[in-house]
Parts: structure tokens; sequence; C-alpha cells
């Protein structure tokens, strides 16, 4: 075991919600990992709002929450980092009456030394030690705003300069390989959701993080800061889906009061996803087949929040389960019913049959068969689940069928339920390599064919902790020339 | 003098614009009935996009003979209803059916999704901007206003795709102001002040501090722009495009309208869909599409997009049940062309799609006070035909305004069941615009992209 125990011990520490392992983590960082063989192209990606709340709560020292200040998020693959993020008239406008707010939070002594002020507050925004060139630019700012008037008021010119400044809008990586300060940067954002902190950037200075076991270990540190958590509910959420949430609606026939209900499903995934990383650093059985109390549930995919996204606003809906399961959970691409010219058409309600006989139909179609072969063999072992993910028995006065089969690492398995499907996915490679893949696209913030096979590749030769924990596959990514280097082809 | 102009004079009397301070005074009064400054001009000066949602009940959407549009339960009826929108707009309306949205087919960009191809002719892996922001950006429709465009949506602000019609070079989505309050702020507010020398000394330090702030982003943005990859120039001209539009917000040229007062945020307490939103969405929607048409009118911006809402748990029509979407989109029966389907089906799609014209005649009466409709090229489309087959072919267009004399209403063209592609109408409007190109969008098949609908 390598990097597991540190890792669980260190989130143990951070969550403070179970007692660390007795054995301390190794300071070693095991064998080397494969060379990248695939690299990204350069990038310039614009930080989400949840990013940008982080680097304004550092700018003022204050908890800044900006999620209903700034339009949301641009995302990939459901992902909010992402390098389709930009700035627009309007983000820039909402950016500007942002800084204006956070300005007033900014703490200031009752004798203002502007000098001081304005590097520190540089200082903080950039990431890294401003330039002399720099500090005289915002001093003339700062001057120009107290001009006639009070240091506050120079003082929020200087906060809106800074948060409107395309140096802290931007993660950029523009060389083959990554600055130092560039390297705080990414790995302070992808760890642990937040600036660099004084330890990264004493390691950027250093010129430390040039090292793959140096930026190892300075990932595993970050995982100290409980605030660390926020990123991994936020990929597990991404990765599933699970954002879209509170975007949808049920119908008020099966749940009086929905918002609520959903936070209530939403809070009750987290403490699954915390639990998951605090006892096993986030390792794919934990999160999919954990044997959660519930009966019939064994992990996040019979969770109600999964089960409420996919589905209907008043029923279930098989398709949209298994689809999700294939893309999201195996990284399989299925074909659009419209790129094979087919009309899609739900099949009507009707109170005398089951959805698994009304969705039936499409294995009797030819030109549909092909896919929901796949699809309904995966989406009705959940029919025992309707569209909050209730747990029923039958439907329509008939029992649930809720049988299905699935064709994993070229075996084909009969399921007799998605407990069944849960258990299957868990053990199965892949599982491990579309993983793997989901955390090189929130990683990356784009998704790179060629850099997923590689990573894919390099991990197959990990051991297993490294390779089937999230944790794991984290630290090899950001120890990898896939974190640090750049094609300039 | 007009009843009307006198009004609006009044109301300038109370206001200054920031245009005063930047001419020295000198305000061009023109009143909001006066022709814009370049009415000699054949080419359109405004484009206005609407996304409408659920597609259509074709059985109540297809003018009958004579362009009749009033027959019992026609959904087009509130373009022909002079009794709630001031006039009859069935001239100014034409009514096209048979387009297929073929680059959003090609691209796997359909059904819920297919809205990222109304405006743009591509698929969701297109790269070009949408027509609103290639005119107002690319084209240099957006060059000397405060604003490049406004964009404008009801009840979901989120850029996903099914979300949006507006869409940047490099592809991406631009966000949708959802709240009137929001909407005001970006076009008006900062343009009015009032008369005290305390409030035009405030509006002379913001000027001021302003450009020294838009002075520091642009060299930081210029360092940045130097050293960035090619892959990302779109991503920072985009940026760069948003420092310019905030730079001209700072001297604002307008052509002397009265403004609008600050919508009353009280009457909308929620905003979003599935959030609490719902009861307040027409609210919400008369006022952006009040303001949509007071900022084109006063020359805060010459391009516009509107996403409706999708109406599902309003409860704003008592005849519709509680879920649209499910309920009435996804329960329409319908043969097409071919007749037959369920007639049952057909009324309540019917009534949604009327909701959605009635809020497109609006606009068209707002635009038409602001004394600009004739030189506006409005477009409505919706991202399906039939909406329980989720079919992106044969899709409702709506062209409506005087396109500066490039569009003859008051008519039906129907180009047939086989398909024409809807870039077709995007080529036609860059045309009204004087843009010299035959083609608009992205598909790996030319004829997808290339070529004009004869609107005349």
């Amino acid at each position: 075991m390598r990097s597991t125990t540190a890792a669980c011990w260190l989130i143990a520490l951070a969550l403070g919600a179970c007692s660390a392992p007795s054995t301390p983590p190794r300071e070693s960082a095991g064998p080397p990992i494969a060379a990248a063989q695939q690299l990204l192209a350069p990038s310039v990606r614009r930080l989400s709002v949840a990013e940008l709340s982080a680097a304004a709560s550092e700018l003022v020292q204050g908890d800044v929450d900006l999620a209903s200040a700034l339009p949301p998020d641009a995302r990939q693959n459901d992902f909010s980092r992402s390098l389709t993020q930009s700035v627009d008239a309007t983000t820039l406008k909402q950016l500007d009456d942002a800084a204006r707010a956070i300005a007033a939070k900014l703490p200031l002594p009752s004798e203002v030394d502007a000098n001081a002020l304005v590097t520190t507050l540089a200082s903080r925004a950039f990431r890294r030690a401003p330039t002399d060139a720099e500090v005289a630019d915002l001093r003339a700012l700062f001057d120009a705003g107290a001009s006639g008037r009070a240091p506050r008021d120079g003082a929020e010119l200087v906060v809106r300069a800074l948060f409107g400044s395309p140096e802290l809008l931007y993660e950029t990586a523009l060389d083959s390989a990554l600055s130092s300060d560039e390297l705080a940067s990414h790995l302070a954002w992808l760890v642990s959701g937040l600036p660099p902190d004084a330890e990264l950037r004493r390691a950027a200075s250093a010129g430390e993080l040039q090292s793959g076991p140096a930026r190892r270990q300075q990932a595993l540190r970050l995982l100290h800061d409980s605030r660390a958590r926020f990123l991994y509910r936020r990929f597990i959420e991404e990765w599933l889906g699970l954002n879209r949430l509170r975007a949808l609606a049920k119908s008020s026939d099966i749940a009086a009061d929905f918002p609520s209900l959903r936070e209530t499903m939403l809070s009750d995934t987290e403490a699954a996803i915390d639990d998951a990383f605090i006892t096993t650093s986030g390792s794919l059985q934990a999160l999919f087949a954990s044997g959660y109390a519930a009966p019939n549930r064994d992990g996040l995919l019979q969770q109600e929040s999964f089960l409420a996204t996919f589905a209907h606003e008043d029923s279930s809906a098989p398709v949209l389960r298994g689809k999700a399961v294939l893309e999201r959970l195996l990284c399989r691409k299925l074909v659009e019913p419209s790129e094979l010219g087919i009309d899609l058409v739900l099949p009507q309600p009707d109170p005398h049959t089951t959805t698994r006989e009304r969705f039936a139909q499409h294995a009797e179609r030819t030109d549909c068969n092909g896919c929901h072969e796949q699809l309904d063999g995966v989406g009705f072992t959940f029919e025992n689940f309707d569209a909050i993910g209730g747990f029923r028995s039958e439907e329509a006065g008939k029992p649930i069928d809720s049988s299905g089969h699935i064709t994993l690492d070229g075996v084909t398995l009969t399921l007799g339920n998605s407990v069944d499907l849960s258990r299957a996915l868990a053990a199965s490679q892949e599982l491990e390599v579309c993983a793997a893949r989901q955390l090189v696209r929130f990683a990356s913030g784009t998704q790179s064919s060629a850099v997923e096979d590689d990573f894919v590749a390099a991990t197959r030769r990990l051991p297993d902790t490294d390779r089937t924990t999230l944790i794991g596959l984290l630290l090899t990514y950001v120890e990898g020339d896939w974190f640090a280097k750049r094609s300039l082809q | 003098m007009t009843a009307r102009a006198a009004r609006a004079a009044h109301k300038l009397n109370r206001r200054h614009l920031l245009t005063a301070l930047g001419a020295g005074g000198a305000l061009a009064y023109l009143g909001p009935g006066a022709r814009p400054l370049h009415a000699q001009t054949t080419a359109a000066r405004y484009f206005v996009g609407v996304y409408m949602p659920h597609g259509m009940a074709r059985e109540y959407w297809v003018p009958r003979a004579g362009f009749d549009i009033s027959y019992e339960n026609s959904s087009l009826a509130p373009f022909d209803d002079a009794n709630t929108f001031g006039k009859s707009y069935a001239d100014q309306l034409l009514v096209v059916e048979g387009l297929d949205v073929k680059a959003g087919i090609d691209g796997g960009t359909t059904g819920h999704d297919a809205s990222r191809a109304l405006f743009t002719g591509s698929s969701q892996h297109g790269k070009n901007a949408s027509i609103d922001q290639f005119l107002a950006l690319e084209h240099g429709l957006g060059r000397e206003t405060p604003l490049a465009s406004l964009v404008l949506g009801v009840g979901n602000s989120a850029p996903d795709l099914g979300q949006c019609i507006s869409y940047a070079k490099g592809g991406a989505a631009v966000p949708k102001l959802i709240d009137p309050s929001r909407t005001f702020a970006q076009a008006f507010a900062q343009l009015v002040v009032g008369d005290d020398p305390a409030a035009l000394e405030r509006v002379a330090r913001e000027r001021r501090l302003g450009k020294s702030l838009l002075d520091y982003w642009n060299a930081d943005l210029k360092r940045l722009s130097a050293r960035a990859p090619e892959s990302e120039r779109d991503k920072l001209e985009q940026h760069a495009a948003a420092l310019r539009e905030l730079e001209q917000r700072l001297d604002p040229q307008l052509n002397g309208c009265s403004p609008p007062s600050a919508p009353d945020a009280s009457t909308y307490p929620e905003l979003l869909a599935y959030g609490g939103g719902e009861p307040y969405f027409d609210t919400i929607t008369n006022l952006q599409i009040d303001l949509l048409a007071q900022a084109l009118g006063c020359g805060v911006t010459h391009v516009a997009t509107l996403f409706l809402a999708d109406l599902s748990r309003t409860h704003l029509d008592p005849q519709l049940p509680d879920d649209v979407h499910i309920d009435v989109a996804h329960r329409y029966t319908s043969g097409g062309r071919a007749g037959g389907g369920d007639p049952a089906s057909w009324l309540p799609l019917a009534r949604q799609n009327r909701y959605a014209h009635g809020k497109v005649a609006r606009l068209l009466q707002r635009l038409d006070e602001n004394g600009i409709l004739d030189q506006t090229v409005l477009i409505a489309l919706s991202d399906m035909g039939d909406p329980n087959r989720h079919s992106s072919r044969q899709i409702p267009a709506l062209l409506a305004g005087g396109w500066g004399g490039h569009l003859k209403g008051g008519r039906h063209l129907d180009l047939g069941a086989a398909g024409t592609p809807h870039n077709r109408v995007l080529v036609a409007a860059q045309r009204a615009f004087d843009v010299d190109s035959d083609t608009f969008g992205e598909d790996e098949d030319l004829a997808v992209t290339t070529g004009a609908l004869d609107l005349a």
C-alpha cells in the first residue's frame, strides 16, 4: 500500500469524522509513475464561480459567496472546471459590481500604508509576489480612488482592479512546462479548490514543485484543509450529474415540496461521499457498492439524488438511468437517435401497464434495439425506484421486474436489480478506467481522448490502492507530466 | 408634438442622460416615435432573436386561405389582435413552414439541445458566433452602442446546452439576464443620473476611475494575449470585446430617448424555474420584453435575444395542465402534413403556442411604439416541430418586423415536407444588414449553410 493510507489519514484528520489510523502516513512517494506520452495543449482557464468566490474570500480575508452575483458556470461534461468558461461583457460588469461589494468587507487599519496594502492585496490576488511595476500601477489606482476621499475609496478601486484582472480570473498554462507559480496555482485549485497557501508559494519560490514527488507531497498536505471536502463532493456530484437536480421539478402528486426534498437528497449524498473519502480515500468500491445502511441500496446509484436526477417528473426513466450509467460510469459513447435519423417517441402513460412494459417497445423495433438492448438492460434494474428514488415493489398493480443485464469487461452478466449492477460495476476494470478518464476531464477542464488514454494506460500499472481510489488517481495525476507539462505541437 | 412625444419630453426634463455630459449638454432629442438617424438606408438596423419552447401544434399554427390567422383556436391569433396589442401586425409577419434544423441534426444537436443550433446554424461542436453576436461584434452593429447586445431569458440563467441561443465566436454561450432589475441595471441604470451637482460629480468620478480601471485591465489582458496559444484566442478576444463594451458605456452615445424607470422588484420576488419563480414568469417576461424594446429604441444596443420560459408548473393558464412539458408537449399526437393523430391533444399545445406568440406580438408592439419596427429583423424560432417526437424537423419560424424593407409580410411561406435548412433564414437575415456573404453556420455539407431564403 502506498499513498492511500496517507490520504485516508489526512482526510480523516481534516474532516474530524473518524479516528485516524494508528499507522502514520508514509513520507515516501513510492515507485515512479510512467512518463506521460500525451500532453494537453497550453490553456487559459477562467476560474469557476466557486473558485472566484474562494479568490474573493482570500482577497478580502472574509467569507464571500458569489453564486448569486455571477452568471452560472459554463460546464464541460457537467464539470464546472472548464475551458469553456469565458469573460463576456455581462460577466465582467457583474464581476465589477461584486468587487464593489466585497471591497466593503476588506478590513483596514486606522492608518493605511498604501504601498503595503496594495502589495498584500496583489499577492493574494495573483497567487504570487507582485513585481515592483505591478505595485506601482496599483498604487496609482489607490491614489486615484482615494483622491479627495478616504483610504477605503482607494482600497475599493484596487480591489475592483484586482478582481477584474485577467491575472486573477484565469489559470494559465502557457509554455511547455508550467512555471513554478503556475504549478502552485494549478495544484491549489485542483486539490483544495482554494488559492495557493503560503507553504505552496514557498515551495514554488524554492522551485520544489517541478518535482513530481514533491507535488504529490504538497497535494497530500493540502488534503489537511477541511475545505477540500467541497471539491471532492463537487467532483462526484458533477461526475454523476447531480448538479442538475436543483434545476429539476417533480410532479406535486409524488412530492409535495420537492425543493426541500432535493436538498435533503443532496445532503445525504454529500455525507456518503465524505464517508467514502474519510474511510477509503474515495475507493470506487466504497462509493458504488459500500453496503450503505438501507435495504435495496448499496451505493451512490441507489441514492435518491441519483435516482431523482435521472427520472421524469412523475415516473421512473429507465432510458435516462441506463444512459447515465453507461456514459458517466463506463464512458461509453452512445449514438443519439437523431444521428440514426430516428425520431424519439416517449411511450404514452397507461395506468394498466408498468413502465417496463411501455418502454419494452424499444427492444421490438429493429432500428432502436441496437442501443436499447444496452440501455434498457441497465435502466430496467432501477425500476424498483420511482421518480424521486422511493422504493416500490409494484406498479400498476403488478410486481416490479427489475432484472437486467450488462456486459462488463467483455463478460455479459445477468442482474436481479441495480444492487447487483452496482456491485458488478464496482468490481469492474471498466469503472476504474472511466473514473480515471473523468478525473482527467475534471482536472484539465476539457476532454482529450489522447491524454485520457495515456493516463489510463499509466494507471493500469499502479498498485490497486492507487488505481481504485479517487485520491490515488488524483495523486498520480498531479505527480505526472500530464499535470506539469504541455504540448506545444 | 404628439402626445407620446410630449410625455417623453416631460420625462427628459426630469432626467439627464450621460450623453448630455459627453456632448457638453447638447442633447439630440428625436423622440420615441422618430426615425433613427440612418433611416434613409435600406439596411436593417436592429436584430431580435426569440426562442419559443415546445414546438408547435401544426393543426392550429398554419395560416388558412387569405392569410387567415384569426380562425378559432389559431395560435397565431395574437398577431392579428388589435384589441390587445394596439393594432394588427399580420402585415409584418411572415410565417415560414418547412424548415429543418439540419445543422443540428447533422451534428447530433437535436430535440431539447437544438436551441444551440437555432441562431448559430451550427451543432454543439460549432465555433462560429450566433447571428446576433456576429452582427453585434463581427459585423459591427454593436460597435458604437453602450451595449453590444442584450441577451435575456426567463426562469433559467444556466448557460447549458438547450438553454441558450446566443453564442460568442469560439462557441461559448453568452450568459442570459433573467432578472429585470439586472436588465435595467445593465441597459439603463448607469446611463441615468439625477439633476443635482453631487450626482453629476459622482458620474464624472465614475467615468474617470472607470477609464483608469479599463486601462489597467486592458494592459493586463494584452500581456496575457501576447503569450496565449492560438487555441485560446477567441476566448481572449471575447474578453477584449467585453472591455471595449464597458468602455463604450462610459461615454454612451444615445439617441435622446426617454429611458424607463427601474422595474419594481417586489412584483417578482423569485426568478428561477423550479425555485419558486413560476408565478412571476408572466410579469418577468413582460418586463424583459419592454426593457428590450426600450433598449433598442434608445440606442442602448441594436441587438437582443430573448429565451422564453417553458411554462411548466407556472399555472399561468388555468386551462393548461400542471406540467406543460410532459402533459402537453409529450401528449401531442399528430400525423403532421399527412393528417391524423389525436385532435384532443392539439388544442393544449396550441394554447401554449398562443401564449408564446402573444409575447412575440407584445414585442412587436413595443418595438413599434419605439419607432424601430420597420428597421428590425425579428426571428422567432422553436427547437422542435413535433415536440412529442423531439423532432427538429419542420420547426415553426416566425419572421417579423420590416427587415429594412427586405421582408414582405402578411404571408405564409411553405417550403414543403422535404425540409429546407433553417440556415437560409440566417443568411437572409445577414443580407438584410448588408453582410456580403452567402453562408452562415457550420456543417460538413455546404448545401446546409449556403443560400438565402427569398423573403421579398
